[in-house]
């Protein structure tokens, strides 16, 4: 190998690792496994860090309109669970135009139809990697969807409006794997809901739809990073 | 003429007694809704980035809109009153 042959071959690794680095989103959305507070999680975080910071990544490039927020991806337990249940917990915020339309809704309306259009896309994202779907130690999902909500500012300040969906694990497999569709999976998550910090309790929410927004909706001239897919 | 008239104030009469009701047909049109950011203006400048060429928008260009286009600081629920870490 002559010089120049070195030097080229010393190049392609710099840059294609810089094409990564141009490529990547924020690590810091992946809640990092020493941040959490029993071994079951740690151990959780550890075996499918890949996985985590990839759901990351793909909603990174392939959502763009929607914002992952630090920490906002993890093993966490839903808060006041009487035992060390580990869901996957994604939490989003959507981003979209104001509509009328969407504001005459009420407010179990919206998170029906912000379910409708997210939770099963985001379920299949979650459980990408086979090895994180079957690992015993994983109890269930959680999606946080959070979008403005279409009143004033109060303060100056935009208010959001939040739905937490909890979801155990046989009940999303069943849904994932077409033993059950989309309604069903509704009719059994668990929903809670928030109006800016103050929380509304579980709400019921109405029956799903199957909604193609995510598979269809392109944002205009929006081109992908080079090397990255979406499915 | 009058006949119009009488026509318009009909018309007007039907969009009054059906405004204010989330029917089926809102329901379409906000499934039909398609999604786009808010801030136009700050897309157009990545659009404008690229004159000479086809507009292409990356997603480093939509992560500086974000910033840019930012209202202020949301009230909304903490992670902490939905989970344990």
């Amino acid at each position: 190998m002559n010089g120049r042959s070195l030097v080229a071959a010393a190049l392609v690794p710099l840059t294609l690792a810089a094409g990564v680095a141009v490529a990547a989103p924020p690590s810091d959305r992946v809640l990092p496994a020493e941040q959490y507070t029993t071994d079951k999680g740690r151990a959780l975080a550890a075996a499918h860090r890949g996985a985590l910071q990839e759901l990351n990544s793909g909603l990174y490039h392939c959502w763009p309109w929607v914002e992952v927020q630090k920490a906002s991806i993890g093993f966490y337990r839903p808060k006041n669970a009487t035992q060390d249940d580990r869901y996957l917990s994604t939490r989003i915020y959507i981003e979209q135009d104001p509509s009328p339309a969407f504001a005459r809704l009420k407010f179990e309306e919206r998170a029906t139809a912000m379910f409708s259009r997210y939770v099963g896309p985001l379920l299949r994202r979650m459980t990408k990697s086979p090895a994180l779907a079957a690992d015993p130690k994983l109890d269930g999902f959680t999606a946080i969807l959070e979008w403005m909500k279409p009143a004033a500012p109060v303060g100056g300040r935009p208010v959001h409006e939040t739905v937490a969906i909890f979801i155990d694990k046989p009940t999303a497999l069943d849904y994932l794997q077409s033993r059950t569709d989309i309604r069903t999976l509704s009719s059994k998550a668990r929903v809670l809901g928030f109006d800016g910090e103050t929380p509304l309790g579980t709400i019921a929410i109405g029956p799903a739809w199957d909604d193609n927004f995510v598979t269809t909706f392109k944002v205009a001239n929006y081109q992908l990073e080079p090397g990255v897919v979406c499915q | 003429m009058r006949s119009i008239r009488g026509r318009i104030l009909l018309l007007s009469a039907v969009l009054l007694a059906t405004a204010g009701c989330a029917t089926s047909e809102e329901w379409t049109t906000w499934y039909e809704h398609r999604t786009h950011f808010a801030s136009y203006d700050h897309m157009g400048f990545s659009v404008r980035n690229t004159e000479g060429s086809s507009p292409k928008v990356t997603r480093q260009d939509i992560a500086l809109a974000r910033d840019e286009g930012w209202w202020g600081k949301p009230i909304t629920v903490s992670q902490e009153q939905i989970l344990e870490r």
